[in-house]
């Protein structure tokens, strides 16, 4: 099942490494200003984040997605 | 390693490389774009969280299924210290407080159902936990060493994960790869435990996850993320509080997530805009749909609005209701069965806003309501159980934030 999804997916991945590796993102580092922002990064409010994917993942079937690590729960 | 000659340049090209360097060191926080740098200050936060769920039998089939379900007051703190410039130290502590029982499987807790909602007993039930991170920064990547601890009355989760990134040398394109693994403990010998399922030696399960991740600047104002990961599962996924629940005991996990966010020149704005596909070998397959904007207002507040959609199908153990969902359906003969409604088919809309201010050079304070809503009919991959009542949730965080 995963094997048949990763080929599935592969191709967005190596399109998108291909668009980084070939230069076409020439994003010089003084054009960034926008990009340092904190709201453009995707870590976002780590405390908040916490709450609500402990939340969606104790009343829904689905988990994870964002990142791995971090404590189970008996909740789900 | 052969020197390169220096070329004879006009005073205006050096100049002009004099304004883009000093454009560049105007910039410092422009290394932080996809976050691989050493944090220039110490973070403490700390946040409330009221959460309470619910449900509603408001269909024919449903009536008289209406109940509170869950209410959980939950404190957590956060601290991060840079160290050296090079390192990182981020701690979380979570103290939670439970009452009530979780979502009702099918008729179960309902007050015209004669049948015993176990979890009821699970009143004022109690969970600490916490995780240690560590992280080295390097000139172009990172390495995060993690380990979590949680403790419920009846359950205890040990974890430690390996997390590592590397960027390009133009820093556009960063691959993240990633490993973790869990080792769970529940105490089968709890007299609220269904008799049938009672035993002395504790349940164990063992998951272990795989990352790989990669952010692309796209522009000057997109940064993309596409990441996968895969999770193998083993030991004991069923519901010791739940007679009509046996699920099989192994599990894996397949997730693809896409992220991209956006900056509006105009109003200032930042969109963030993802969706995750999630697929199991309980034979849940879901799409996960979230939206959200972060407006930057006057005098230091911020308006954060959101919007979430999930739909999942049912796993293929899910019992469905019969015609009157408050009389259990058999099960004889099958292998695994559950009547969780979390493993039925449904579909969730969820919105929310978070305003957030900042209170001088350090001090960030923000609330965050948001409210979710899932039912058996709105979902867009498997057919629902219209047995299965209308559940509502909704949470109210409030935040205190300082950099030191």
């Amino acid at each position: 099942m995963v094997k048949k999804l990763v080929v599935k997916i592969w191709p967005l991945f190596a399109t998108i490494i291909m668009y980084g590796l070939s230069g076409c993102s020439s994003v010089q580092p003084w054009e960034k200003q926008n990009l340092a922002k904190p709201e453009m990064t995707f870590e976002g409010d780590r405390l908040d984040t916490g709450y609500t994917e402990h939340i969606y993942s104790s009343k829904e079937a689905s988990s994870g997605g964002a990142g791995i690590g971090g404590g189970g729960c008996g909740c789900n | 390693m052969e020197s390169v000659p220096v070329k004879n340049t006009s005073k205006k090209s050096r100049v002009f490389g004099a304004l883009l360097a000093s454009a560049a060191m105007l910039l410092p926080s422009a290394k932080n774009a996809l976050a691989d740098a050493a944090p220039e200050q110490a973070v403490v936060s700390m946040k409330y969280l009221n959460y309470h769920d619910s449900q509603t039998g408001d269909t024919d089939l449903t009536a008289g299924m209406s109940k509170d379900r869950m209410t959980v007051n939950a404190l957590s703190f956060m601290g991060m210290v840079p160290i050296a410039g090079k390192w990182s130290i981020a701690a979380t502590f979570i103290e939670d407080s439970v009452t009530g029982a979780s979502p009702a499987y099918h008729g179960w807790g309902f007050p015209s159902d004669e049948k015993k909602d176990t979890t009821s007993s699970a009143s004022g039930d109690l969970r600490h936990a916490g995780d240690l991170n560590v992280t080295r920064y390097f000139s172009r990547g990172t390495l995060t060493l993690g380990t979590s601890y949680s403790q419920e009355t009846d359950y205890i989760s040990r974890g430690v994960s390996m997390n590592g990134t590397l960027s390009t040398e133009n820093k556009n394109t960063t691959f993240s790869l990633g490993a973790a693994y869990n080792s769970d403990t529940i105490d089968l010998g709890k007299p609220n435990v269904v008799k049938s399922k009672q035993i002395d030696t504790p349940g164990r399960k063992r998951v272990a996850s795989g990352l790989f991740g990669v952010t692309q600047v796209m522009s000057q104002n997109d940064i993309m993320q596409l990441t996968m990961t895969f999770t193998h599962g083993d030991g004991y996924y069923t519901d010791p509080y739940k007679a009509p629940d046996w699920r099989p005991g192994h599990r894996n996990m397949f997730t693809f997530m896409s992220r991209w966010n956006h900056h509006f020149d105009g109003p200032n704005g930042t969109a963030h805009l993802s969706y995750r596909f999630y697929t199991d070998t309980f034979g849940i397959k879901s799409h996960t749909f979230d939206a959200e904007y972060v407006q930057p207002l006057a005098h230091g507040w911020e308006i954060t609005p959101n919007l979430r959609y999930y739909s999942q199908c049912a796993a293929d153990f899910y019992v469905p209701t019969g015609n009157d969902p408050l009389v259990a359906t058999p099960t004889t003969g099958m292998d695994f069965y559950s009547e969780d409604q979390r493993l039925s088919a449904f579909g969730a809309f969820s919105y929310g806003v978070k305003v957030r201010k900042e209170l001088g050079r350090s001090w960030t304070a923000d609330v965050k309501y948001e409210h979710s809503e899932q039912r058996y009919n709105w979902g867009i991959n498997g057919k629902g159980d219209p047995g299965i009542p209308t559940f509502n949730m909704s949470a109210i965080q409030v935040g205190l934030s300082r950099k030191i």
